[in-house]
């Protein structure tokens, strides 16, 4: 009952904007699409104009993102509204059409746990479980450090070879690594899932320096294995989807590059006996070591807050 | 009080007092109900963007491609072909792949050929180079038929200068291939692997469980399942870079050798296997004009 002053109000607007033309509508014409989100609304047609928007709880990134989106839809309210008074004039110019960042990293840690296998290795399989701690300086460029522990697994050629050419394949597995990484974002974007829900996520590259070690498996087992501490160069490209303030999910490749030691063919009784001999007369081969990567990140502080204008 | 709002329109002169009726009525008789509804969101059924550029919707895609197998173990298959797909929405498409390949040999077949025998022995369990060799096969064609669904669809700006839009989808259906071993007769000689020759039943020849100098029988047409997962990259309104990853899962003995170790090679060492690709393409989307949402 109390509201209908204000219902005329709003009438008289509607009206008026029926009279003065539809300029603004005409303004949504052009190649900018306009994102709703249906979590925030702005209230029923008949309310006061002016938007109440509740302060999103904390660590809440999709309560975040639809608080800048209802800001948007403020704007978009408040052109149908001032309309009729004539002497200001909201353009569409006006309204923030690229609305701030909903994840910012500068300043924050991100420590990533992370499952990891092998892509290019048809004789073994890695898995490894390991972890990643970066320090972003900026809001796309981090510093960090990683650590992988792998466990092996031997794939069906393994088998067919020695069974069907009578071969045995010569096999390095893999014990552990650790690397100085840096990553750099330079790729971001959205996407909606199903038409309704949408999803921030960017692309990270990363390259780095670091330590494997790798080890013998014997072809022969009365020979011992030996093994090797070698230079690591990694570089690899990830992918990262926002989920919340404090958390976001991440998959990448990354291709670990070395100069890995063999057993050497040649290994009996009187040559290449001892793992000293034999890592003494080691094959050397270059080795790219293209492992998929899965990841949680959670980032520390589990918040944060924005010091610039939208 | 309640006030009715037609006798305050009567005294604004210079409107249109249907638009203002009309807005009135819209208008005022929500707010008896709106205090319960206050904080009912007006865009809960409203779609997550508007005046979307539908790239895909009711257009065909023609794409020529290139493609590669990943992590083969013996033989890299590797071709171009074609893609023709239609967009019956901008989530579901149904379409066909065909690919024409070569075969190269892989790193794990360039270890193993050097070292084995120059020539035929049938008294050691190894094969000669051409008895591993000439039991490989190759994939000239292969293909599929599939439905697509595209439930993601978004746009990425790169370094902050290239704005592009871009889709995710995913594919299921049938797979085809068309299998070719070259096994010469001089190597594949024996007629009867794992079984006995009788046709002279007065002196019958045993099998000489030799599996090196059998047919391979890894040739032929199958037929299996297809799988495959991708994103169109849309460089303008009808061309799109097309990335995918594709599975075609179906019948196979790659090695054309004995894999269940009963000494010969028949159909059952064909198993089903995975041959996953790599494909890459350039989209062109007929029409080309776009539409959007409302």
């Amino acid at each position: 009952m109390r509201r209908t002053p204000q219902a005329l109000i709003i009438a008289l607007a509607a009206g008026a904007a029926s009279l003065l033309g539809t300029q603004a509508s005409f303004a949504q014409d052009g190649d900018d699409e306009i994102e709703v989100d249906p979590e925030e609304g702005t209230g029923e047609g008949g309310e006061e104009p002016e938007i109440e928007i509740e302060e999103p709880p904390e660590g809440d990134l999709e309560a975040d993102t639809a608080s800048l989106e209802a800001e948007s839809s403020a704007a978009d309210e408040a052109v149908k509204v001032d309309a009729k008074v004539g002497d200001y004039k909201v353009s569409w110019q006006d309204i923030v059409t690229v609305i701030r960042k909903p994840f910012l990293k500068i300043r924050r840690w991100d420590l990533m746990p992370m499952l990891a296998t092998t892509m290019n290795d048809n004789m073994v399989r890695h898995v490894s479980a390991g972890a990643q701690l970066s320090y972003y300086l900026t809001d796309v460029l981090s510093v960090g450090v990683e650590g992988q522990y792998y466990s092996k697994s031997f794939r069906e050629p393994f088998d067919l070879v020695a069974r069907q050419a009578r071969r045995l394949p010569t096999i390095n597995q893999y014990n552990f690594s650790g690397a100085l990484n840096f990553h750099y974002v330079p790729v971001y974007g959205k996407f909606a899932i199903l038409d309704k829900n949408i999803v921030t996520w960017e692309t990270y590259f990363t390259a780095g320096l670091g330590i494997t070690q790798s080890e013998v498996v014997p072809r022969d087992p009365r020979f011992p294995g030996f093994t090797n501490l070698l230079i690591t160069p990694n570089v690899g490209a990830s992918m990262r989807f926002f989920l919340f303030k404090w958390m976001t999910v991440n998959v990448g490749i990354r291709d670990y590059l070395f100069v890995d030691k063999f057993e050497p063919v040649n290994r009996d009784a009187m040559t290449n006996a001892t793992a000293e001999d034999a890592k003494e007369n080691a094959d050397s081969a270059f080795i790219n070591n293209v492992m998929f990567q899965l990841g949680i990140s959670f980032w520390l502080p589990p918040t944060f807050e924005y010091t610039t204008f939208r | 009080m309640h006030s009715s709002p037609l006798l305050r329109l009567t005294r604004l002169g210079g409107l249109s007092l249907a638009s203002a009726i009309a807005g009135t009525i819209a208008l005022a008789a929500a707010p008896s109900d709106a205090a319960a509804e206050r904080r009912t969101s007006g865009l809960e059924d409203q779609p997550a963007v508007r005046h979307r550029m539908l790239l895909v919707a009711k257009r065909f895609e023609l794409t020529p491609m290139f493609e590669s197998t990943i992590n083969a173990d013996f033989r890299h298959i590797v071709g171009g072909g074609l893609k023709l797909e239609y967009h019956l929405s901008d989530m579901l498409s149904f379409g066909a792949v065909g690919v024409f390949s070569t075969s190269l040999d892989t790193g794990l077949v360039g270890k193993i050929s050097p070292t084995l025998e120059d020539s035929v022995d049938d008294m050691t369990r190894e094969p000669s180079d051409d008895e591993f060799l000439q039991h490989l096969n190759e994939m000239p064609l292969h293909g599929a038929a599939y439905v697509s669904l595209t439930p993601w669809y978004g746009k990425l700006a790169a370094f902050g200068k290239a704005f592009v839009n871009f889709d995710f989808y995913f594919q299921a259906g049938v797979s085809f291939a068309s299998l070719k071993s070259n096994c010469d007769s001089s190597i594949c000689d024996d007629d009867h692997p794992g079984t006995v020759d009788d046709t002279d039943p007065d002196n019958p020849i045993q099998p000489d469980l030799n599996p090196n100098n059998d047919p391979p029988l890894n040739d032929g047409s199958r037929v299996g399942l297809y799988l495959g997962g991708g994103i169109h990259v849309f460089l303008n309104e009808f061309l799109a870079l097309d990335l995918t990853v594709r599975d075609y899962a179906f019948s196979d003995n790659p090695s054309g050798a004995d894999f269940d170790a009963n000494l010969y090679v028949d159909d059952n060492d064909s198993r089903f296997m995975h041959h996953l690709f790599m494909g890459a393409g350039l989209s062109i989307m007929l029409p080309t004009k776009v539409k959007r949402t409302p």
